[in-house]
């Protein structure tokens, strides 16, 4: 062979050796465009859960203090009235809150199924509220609910005198009117999950039914509901973890007011974090949070799997 | 065209690199502050920005970042800043939290400016120690307000035949039955927390300062059991009984309206709702303003007072500012300025208020402060952080306020639901 041709040679194999390099190359930008983005991501969520978790463990006041003082932060947070208080109205706001919002979503969800007229401009009035913010909601049912100056007062100078509408200021009843406030807002957005689950049963079904002989009211209980009977589950979980962080829609509407009777677990884990600058017992509190919400979650996360297998059998 | 020679460009980026030095050496040469607070607006922000001008005139960069909102939301911000090893050179602080937050970051030891100032001796003592946690002085009293003050509406006054203001409880449960039988709201009230706990440091204080000090300032367990702070919560529930049934989670302000009409007749808060009033298009003949029903002895004074931490600092220009600005603030011209705008009085008690400028609100509560110094009856405010710290005064106001909106509670459970509040916080 020439060294003329050996060069030539070498230089193929160099320049196979090079395109070999470069898709490997390839492959790892790749994986890496993939990869980087998603740990950074799911990291932030896992490193911060972590981090507080810990913090949850110390003495930190102020600032950050690594020293172990065990399940104190917990005895001392579940001791107090705040915490007592939240839990109890989590209960209450959490039930009351869900179920109402579920009824009028499919009371809502049904009258609009009758193809009435106008049915698009009625859904995006019931969705409406969804669109205002939580704090704005929050400070107009404020004015609205408060005696003096909203409903009561409105409806005394009507010429009902005696008419009271006061739980706002009222410590036993202003959890309600969160109940109602939230209610008020969300109780479109799950009119429109049910409405979309309703209009997605197969037409042949209610035919088959109608040829049986089911009147409306028939079809709807043993036909269309259970049918969507996934929706319910659905717009349950939605509505119960958003009942759970429920945070600026109280902060707005009574302060956690009157005197401490509507806290509820968002805001105990904020005063006790930002306002008394006590990190760690905030933190517990945080904690104590995530373990409810994994209370209502896990089940869930059962109940699909549960859903799965189910399908795979059949 | 200007022709680009190699020579020009080099000559052109030498200047640019030298830029920065020859500024860093300029600065060097001014004193500079950083400052944080949350005067933002208002009088407050008013009296902060003439207050920057003043630094200004002096030869001074004046740096101040207003953090509005609640005094934790500056806080938050605060501590953002230390934990990034950046503090301000000073900041806005006050009661405890100056120990408090000395103790996670390096403060500067201003005892010998304050010395050469004899600035020690002109506040009132338990200022100065709230300002010297560990023995030196690390933070610096600018303005002072009494918080029991007795704001009484002229024409409520008249609508239900009262000639003067109560000067003991009794006589203040009575004024109110009056206005009640008048048809009015006899106690103008906000729906925010610390206003709760300001009507029950009122009625103590107004009870006895002595009382005052071992319960609320030193946490001692038989004062909080004693007779003196049952008094106090019956008191409470008989404010709570006479206030507007119906504010939710409105400020205090807003009643300002009602009770210049004379459909309120009295306000209980510190002396700055002078400066609401006047500014809510009040005149001084709308109004009168006093010390808060005493029940023995001559009025005490519950104070509330505003004061600057000075962070230990990197670089001469700010060390150089923090110079500046503590000689600044120390001077009576200062303070008067200072105060002329807020509506507080000065923290130095030697300034003269008898000058054009000043009410007879404030001319009332600087005699009371000096009166009160010298009879050993200043306590420091609960509901304003002066008496403990954060975490301790969120957990008895959470009693008080609970307390407040719940008549099913009485005076004894009360009292005793602040006993374990305190308990469980320490």
């Amino acid at each position: 062979m020439s060294p003329a041709l050996q060069a030539r040679g070498a230089n193929a194999g160099r320049r196979r050796a090079a395109g070999v390099w470069r898709r490997r190359l390839g492959a790892a930008l790749t994986q890496l465009a993939i990869w980087v983005p998603l740990l950074v991501a799911a990291g932030n969520v896992v490193v911060f859960t972590l981090w507080t978790t810990w913090i949850s463990f110390t003495a930190s006041k102020l600032m950050p203090d690594y020293s172990w003082v065990g399940l104190r932060n917990y005895w001392a947070v579940t001791r107090t009235a705040n915490f007592q208080i939240a839990y109890g109205n989590l209960v209450i706001f959490g039930l009351g809150y869900v179920l109402l919002t579920m009824a009028l979503g499919l009371l809502l969800a049904i009258l609009l199924d009758q193809r009435v007229r106008g049915e698009n401009v009625l859904r995006t009035i019931f969705l409406y509220p969804l669109a205002v913010s939580f704090v704005v909601t929050g400070t107009v049912w404020s004015w609205l609910l408060n005696p003096g100056l909203g409903v009561q007062k409105l409806v005394q100078d009507l010429g009902w005198v005696d008419f009271r509408f006061d739980w706002l200021v009222q410590s036993d009843k202003a959890i309600y009117t969160l109940i109602l406030a939230g209610v008020w807002q969300a109780a479109g957005f799950a009119m429109a999950l049910f409405l979309a689950g309703l209009r997605s049963v197969d037409g042949d079904l209610i035919k088959a039914a109608q040829i049986d002989g089911a009147g409306p009211l028939r079809i709807y209980r043993s036909v269309l509901l259970p049918t969507i009977w996934p929706i319910f589950v659905t717009v349950f979980v939605i509505l119960l973890q958003w009942a759970i962080k429920a945070f600026d829609l109280v902060r707005a509407l009574t302060g956690g007011g009157p005197g401490i009777s509507t806290m509820l677990p968002t805001l105990v884990v904020y005063d006790f974090m930002f306002q008394r600058g006590e990190l760690g017992r905030g933190s517990a509190a945080a904690v104590l949070m995530l373990l409810s919400l994994v209370v209502v979650l896990a089940p869930y996360g059962i109940y699909v799997r549960w859903r799965k297998q189910r399908q795979a059998r059949a | 065209m200007p022709v680009t020679t190699r020579r020009r460009l080099l000559a052109g980026s030498a200047a640019a690199l030298a830029l920065p030095a020859f500024a860093r050496a300029q600065s060097e040469a001014k004193p500079r502050i950083t400052a944080i607070s949350q005067w933002s607006a208002g009088s407050d922000g008013a009296a902060i920005s003439a207050l920057g001008k003043v630094f200004e005139e002096r030869g001074g960069i004046w740096q101040h970042n207003p953090v509005p909102g609640f005094t934790t939301e500056m806080m938050n911000k605060l501590r953002a800043q230390i934990i990034a090893g950046d503090p301000p050179a000073i900041s806005q602080l006050k009661g405890p939290e100056i120990a408090a937050w000395s103790k996670i970051a390096p403060t500067v030891d201003i005892s010998p400016l304050v010395k050469a100032a004899g600035y020690a001796e002109k506040v009132p003592a338990e200022l100065a120690k709230s300002c010297q946690p560990g023995g030196h002085w690390i933070a610096l009293p600018l303005q002072v307000y009494r918080i029991n003050t007795l704001f009484m509406s002229t024409r409520g006054m008249q609508r239900a035949g009262i000639t003067k203001a109560p000067t003991s409880w009794a006589e203040f449960n009575d004024t109110a039955e009056k206005m009640k039988a008048a048809g009015m709201i006899p106690l103008a009230n906000g729906g925010i927390r610390y206003d709760d706990g300001m009507k029950f440091e009122i009625a103590l204080a107004g009870i006895s300062p002595d009382v005052y000090r071992r319960a609320i300032m030193q946490l001692d367990t038989d004062a909080l059991k004693g007779r003196e702070v049952l008094a106090a919560f019956e008191q409470l529930r008989k404010f709570s009984n006479v206030m507007n049934p119906n504010i939710a989670a409105q400020p205090w302000a807003v009643n300002l309206p009602a009770f210049v009409k004379g459909d309120m007749g009295m306000v209980l808060m510190g002396g700055w709702a002078q400066g609401n009033l006047l500014k809510a298009g009040a005149t001084v003949a709308d109004f009168s303003s006093g010390p808060a029903p005493q029940e023995t002895g001559p009025p005490c004074f519950d104070l509330n007072a505003d004061c600057f931490i000075f962070w230990q600092p990197k670089g001469a220009d700010l060390e150089a500012g923090q110079k500046l600005f503590a000689e600044i603030v120390m001077q009576t011209a200062t303070q008067e300025m200072y105060s002329k705008i807020t509506g507080s009085i000065p923290a130095r008690t030697d300034v003269n208020l008898s000058a054009e400028g000043f009410s007879d609100g404030q001319r009332n509560s600087a005699q009371n402060l000096r009166d009160a110094i010298a009879q050993d009856r200043v306590v420091l405010s609960l509901g304003h952080n002066m008496a403990q710290p954060n975490g301790m005064t969120a957990a008895m106001i959470d009693v008080l306020t609970e307390y407040v909106h719940n008549s099913a509670i009485p005076a004894a459970e009360g009292q005793k639901k602040l006993v374990e509040a305190v308990a469980s916080a320490q």
